[in-house]
């Protein structure tokens, strides 16, 4: 079953358009959404999730349509925004106790155990947590509710590689069980070769492709040049599809 | 849902500048003293509440909950009118130790009296009309929103304050035997206002919202 399904999704801004996106998140599975910095990806996020009006298009979660059933929808998933922090100041008790009254499956214990696994004191504020400790900290809220789908809008920018392959590991072991997803979106792309089953990218507003690694791979192998010996990495397809761009300066 | 979204309100969102600007009650007993300051106060510390909720995050977090966006909003009217509300009771047994202990009149203004609170409200609703509606149209124009509602709250204030002066202007003074009913109907006017302009800036503030992108 496909946990996310995304048909013709559109968005115009004045000086940007986001035109006929479509993919889909099969269950246990983990999707990178690459482009480069304002390609879309985060408009893309947003638009799914009702936070961003998007003109037209149809988004699926778990077979419903978000338009009519964003409640339920919205208790099953779990989302990390980037660069967006909340509440620098309370303590995570105190956001722990306010966020699982909206959840009627909420379990303490569970959420008490993850922090343990992440090594987050319950008495901190995400203010003194590093930047992967926070998304940690969603990690373990969502898990709290028993969400089956993550979306993360570049939940690994800023972090040194340990923390990144630290909490990549972390995504896969999310997935392991075959019962829940991940579309997270990225620039690096070291990430998703590291644990992505399928690629979508993103270039001005468009997708250029959406597949499985392998198939994604291959389909942008007429950019291999004479002189590569080896097989494109992602970064060199992301940087030959992108182009140079030259300075009059 | 609605304690629930109070409770967040409250607990997570919540500036302690509401609190304190809530709290301004025993400023009825200064003696000379233009009373309806109360309720500015008060407006100082929801926009202050409001400012910080954008810094927080306080409406994507609530936007990423499972509510509806117009629960966002029923939020944050909530929190505000419990705000209003606490300031006009808070400023109550003040009031009454002025009216019964001190009786003088008030030389500055208008008395702490029964028709000060139906005042109170009218000046609540009008800033709830053009705040709330004002800051649900882009959700971080807070400073905006407050000097536009500033202008019809200093309006009725000095209008109140100015008028109170005048001669036979008896709503405007103690309460006696004489005055006390044209007061309390003040009071009612006060609060029939107050309910039809905050719900009206509830409808507006929705559907504002409701077009906003995050």
């Amino acid at each position: 079953m496909d946990l996310l399904k995304v048909e013709h999704l559109a968005k115009t801004y004045p000086k940007f358009k986001l035109q006929d996106i479509n993919f889909s998140l099969p269950e246990g599975q983990i999707m990178g959404l690459i482009g480069k910095n304002g390609a879309g990806k985060s408009t893309i996020l947003k638009s799914m999730l009702n936070l961003v009006n998007p003109d037209s298009g149809t988004v699926y979660f778990f077979g419903q349509n978000i338009k009519e059933n964003e409640l339920e929808i919205k208790k099953q998933i779990g989302v990390v925004l980037g660069g967006v922090d909340f509440y620098q100041q309370k303590k995570i008790s105190t956001l722990a106790k306010v966020t699982s009254r909206f959840y009627d499956n909420w379990d303490q214990v569970a959420f008490e155990h993850f922090l343990k696994e992440f090594e987050i004191d319950l008495t901190k504020t995400p203010k003194e947590l590093s930047a992967g400790m926070k998304v940690k900290l969603m990690i373990a809220l969502a898990l709290s509710h028993d969400a089956k789908l993550f979306i993360f809008d570049e939940p690994t920018s800023g972090l040194d590689p340990v923390s990144r392959d630290d909490l990549l590991n972390l995504f896969k072991e999310l997935v392991a069980t075959g019962k829940r997803s991940i579309l997270f979106s990225t620039h690096i792309t070291s990430d998703i070769e590291k644990c992505a089953d399928s690629i979508s990218y993103i270039k001005n507003g468009e997708l250029l492709e959406s597949a499985d690694k392998e198939t994604f791979m291959d389909s942008f192998a007429y950019l291999k040049e004479p002189t590569d010996q080896k097989p494109l990495t992602l970064e060199e397809i992301m940087v030959r599809v992108e182009g140079e761009h030259h300075y009059d300066i | 849902m609605i304690s629930n979204l109070l409770y967040k309100e409250l607990r997570l969102a919540a500036h302690p500048n509401l609190f304190i600007f809530a709290l301004m009650g025993p400023l009825v007993l200064v003696p000379s003293y233009p009373y309806t300051m109360v309720f500015t106060f008060c407006c100082i510390g929801i926009y202050v509440n409001f400012m910080y909720a954008r810094e927080t995050n306080d409406l994507y977090y609530s936007a990423l909950l499972p509510i509806k966006k117009s629960d966002v909003v029923k939020g944050k009217v909530a929190v505000t009118v419990t705000a209003q509300l606490a300031s006009l009771i808070i400023s109550v047994p003040f009031a009454i130790i002025n009216q019964v202990i001190f009786h003088t009149e008030n030389k500055a203004g208008i008395a702490a009296n029964i028709a000060f609170y139906g005042v109170g409200l009218i000046i609540f609703g009008l800033f709830n009309l053009v705040f709330l509606s004002e800051f649900f149209k882009t959700v971080y124009r807070a400073g905006n929103a407050f000097i536009k509602a500033l202008i019809p709250v200093l309006i009725v204030q000095i209008l109140v304050e100015v008028l109170a002066h005048f001669p036979g202007a008896t709503w405007a003074q103690n309460v006696t035997n004489s005055n006390w009913l044209g007061q309390t109907i003040l009071l009612v006017v006060g609060l029939i206002i107050y309910l039809i302009l905050t719900y009206t800036s509830f409808k507006i503030s929705v559907r504002r919202f409701a077009q906003v992108n995050l």
